[in-house]
């Protein structure tokens, strides 16, 4: 299951699992984002292909009109997911240990 | 582990209940959890999306052989498309030339360290066969 939290200030937190059953529920939150966004990945566990769609089609739309997601505390196997994607030359990432 | 599912994206949250269960009791880590949970979906969800005139349950087998994981999904009354061969996406394309499809193909042939495609014409059925080297 995943949990989306978004705080006053913008941010969106992800936790649990983001896969395919969860794709659906989370893509009309990424397509409601404006501006620069940060995405706190702490507890996040997994994430699947189409995980990766939904924040790569949220960062295609917020970079055309000068904004974009900052992934922050990005765990080490999601990071290596991210850079096998070739997401670390599209997005700014963050690992979870530094 | 060998488990029948829906074809459903919604039968993966008891797809990784079963997975679960079986890395618990094979003490499994959590790297070859996560990457043996992301070939399960990827396989799982193109078997779904690309042979829509099933209606056969999607069979899902774990099991441990001494430094390894085998994974194999069988598919049946589904017509041959072998996911070896699908498009490979260009990950060092500029953000508005990226494209999500196929990604996930390739990740999965990243994260495991074999990748086979079966047909078998005499009763339609699929069958993909991965194993992941223990880490």
């Amino acid at each position: 299951m995943l949990e989306i939290e978004r705080s006053p200030e913008g941010a969106v937190t992800l936790a649990g699992r983001f896969d395919a059953s969860q794709a659906d529920r989370a893509r009309p939150v990424f397509d409601a984002l404006t501006g620069r966004v940060t995405v706190d990945m702490r507890e996040l566990a997994y994430i699947s292909s189409l995980g990766l769609g939904v924040l790569l089609q949220a960062q295609k739309r917020l970079k055309a009109s000068g904004g974009g997601l900052r992934l922050v505390n990005v765990n080490r196997h999601i990071y290596d997911i991210f850079t096998f994607s070739g997401f670390h030359h599209v997005f700014e990432i963050e690992r979870a240990d530094g | 582990m060998k488990t029948s599912f829906g074809r459903s994206f919604d039968e993966l949250p008891r797809i990784f209940e079963a997975s679960r269960a079986f890395y618990d009791a094979e003490s499994v880590g959590e790297g070859d959890r996560f990457a043996v949970d992301f070939a399960i979906e990827e396989i799982f969800t193109n078997m779904v999306k690309y042979q829509p005139g099933s209606q056969s349950p999607i069979e899902v087998e774990l099991r441990r052989e001494p430094d390894r994981l085998v994974v194999v999904l069988t598919d049946r009354d589904v017509d041959r498309f072998d996911l070896a061969e699908a498009p490979v996406p260009d990950i060092e394309a500029p953000l508005d030339k990226r494209r999500p499809g196929g990604l996930g193909l390739l990740l999965t042939r990243r994260v495991m360290t074999t990748f086979d495609y079966e047909y078998y014409d005499e009763d339609r059925r699929s069958r993909v066969t991965m194993t992941r080297e223990l880490t």
